[in-house]
């Protein structure tokens, strides 16, 4: 990983290192898989919704620590949201979350978990976008 | 896929109606293969496989099967000695004697015992099972049953243990994967290539694999059977693909693990899979930087390296 803030860098690490709610479930309310079709990342976001509430989100990676972290933050931030609220989840959130936006060529990084969250969110019937 | 096997879409024998099958029984001294071997001898005079690495038994071995192909002798035993007298003298032998089991067979028929027997190995290796021929060297029809149900050896009857071929899991579908699948193919192994990336794992690029397979390498990997038979190579040189993989895999039975990369990217990814728990038994399963070091850098030379390896701890050669 190089470019970014050193606050950003340190965040990328730290979740990378310790991701949150790494795994899978069983019965999921709801997935989505995502990929970046040139470096290989994948990733893939699962949901848990009852009512209208996300009430648990977990997701796995084959993926580098910029799409991991992301991945590791957005599925800590859902937890508890609206479908509303969580529709509502963007790029800026992710970017704040993470403390900083990475290098422009690593964007995609970023923010393929967001992408594959909204479409899991699809999945269980909202709209995701 | 085993070629030392009577399998009925065998090209090599379809126009075939009879052959001798030659199969390295017995040996004492220096021998070059291992028992089991086989030669299968056509009545056009096509030769598959070898009993010995050549030379002058090999040739005795085709006489006496051109013999029994064309006469109506069903079997016949040869004890051959490696004491060739003017390599004696010249102190250019290896000394000892092989025996050799060469049985008349009709390759296309399945009620000849011995293509029955070997059409129900090939069935079980197939399924990834380990097979084993019971042969009675002094008459009696062969029969085939899984490892687990073998008899204990004994004197008079050759015990013929087919095992599946190794699988040679490839992850990352680059240069040196490409190289791995052609030279591993000579190798006998099933070759399965795995990347996240579609436009790295196709077919164009990988005409010699046996299984192309696009998604979460660490899903992929995962699924596969994890067998001592398996060898898994991580050649993408990228943390993303490796280290998931290795979480997959090092607490699994797979026979070979082995990570692409210098020495200081091996230690820095131990090192993380120490922080996260795993043992230090478990982590020193990991062959990184992978494969011997033959001195080359260019895609197949480093292919060749990895295979060598792979051959080497099946051998119990290295661990």
């Amino acid at each position: 990983m190089s470019g970014g803030s050193s606050a950003f860098r340190a965040a990328v690490l730290e979740h990378f290192r310790r991701p949150r709610n790494r795994g899978a479930f069983d019965a999921p309310s709801g997935q989505a898989d995502g990929a970046n079709p040139l470096c290989g990342d994948r990733v893939r976001v699962q949901l848990v919704v009852e009512g209208s509430v996300v009430t648990d989100a977990r997701f796995t990676a084959d993926a580098c620590a910029i799409c991991v972290a992301a991945a590791s933050v957005l599925t800590d931030h859902v937890r508890g949201l609206s479908l509303g609220e969580a529709v509502a989840v963007d790029a800026t959130w992710v970017f704040g979350a993470l403390e900083g936006e990475p290098p422009s060529a690593r964007r995609r990084c970023a923010l393929l978990p967001l992408d594959t969250f909204k479409r899991a969110l699809v999945a269980v019937g909202a709209s995701g976008r | 896929m085993p070629t030392n096997l009577i399998r009925p879409d065998d090209p090599a024998l379809h126009d075939e109606p009879v052959v001798a099958v030659a199969t390295l029984v017995g040996a004492t001294g220096s021998t070059s293969k291992k028992l089991g071997a086989k030669m299968i001898v056509g009545a056009s005079g096509r030769l598959v496989g070898g009993v010995t690495i050549g030379g002058c038994v090999d040739a005795q071995v085709i006489e006496a099967a051109d013999a029994l192909v064309a006469g109506g002798e069903a079997k016949r035993f040869l004890s051959i000695s490696l004491d060739d007298d003017e390599a004696w003298e010249i102190g250019l032998t290896c000394g000892g004697t092989v025996d050799v089991l060469l049985q008349r067979v009709r390759p296309r028929d399945a009620r000849d015992p011995l293509v029955a027997a070997h059409r129900r190995a090939a069935a079980l290796v197939d399924d990834g099972e380990t097979a084993v021929i019971v042969t009675p060297l002094d008459g009696g029809d062969p029969r085939t049953v899984v490892e687990a149900e073998a008899p204990a050896p004994s004197a008079g009857v050759f015990l013929d243990r087919v095992a599946p071929p190794t699988t040679l899991v490839i992850v990352g579908a680059g240069q040196i994967a490409m190289s791995l699948t052609a030279l591993a193919r000579e190798l006998e192994m099933r070759t399965i290539v795995v990347d996240g990336r579609e436009r790295y794992a196709t077919r164009e690029r990988f005409p010699c694999a046996d299984d192309i397979r696009v998604g979460m390498p660490s899903e992929v990997v995962a699924e596969i059977r994890h067998t001592k038979r398996v060898a898994v190579v991580l050649v993408a040189h990228d943390y993303k693909y490796d280290l998931p993989v290795l979480r997959a895999l090092l607490r699994s039975p797979v026979g070979y693990i082995g990570m692409l990369g210098s020495k200081k990217r091996g230690s820095a990814v131990r090192d993380m899979l120490r922080d996260e728990g795993y043992s230090g038994d478990e982590i020193a399963r990991l062959h990184s930087p992978i494969g011997f070091d033959l001195g080359g850098r260019g895609s197949a030379e480093v292919a060749l390296a990895i295979l060598s390896e792979i051959v080497a701890v099946q051998y119990g050669k290295r661990a």
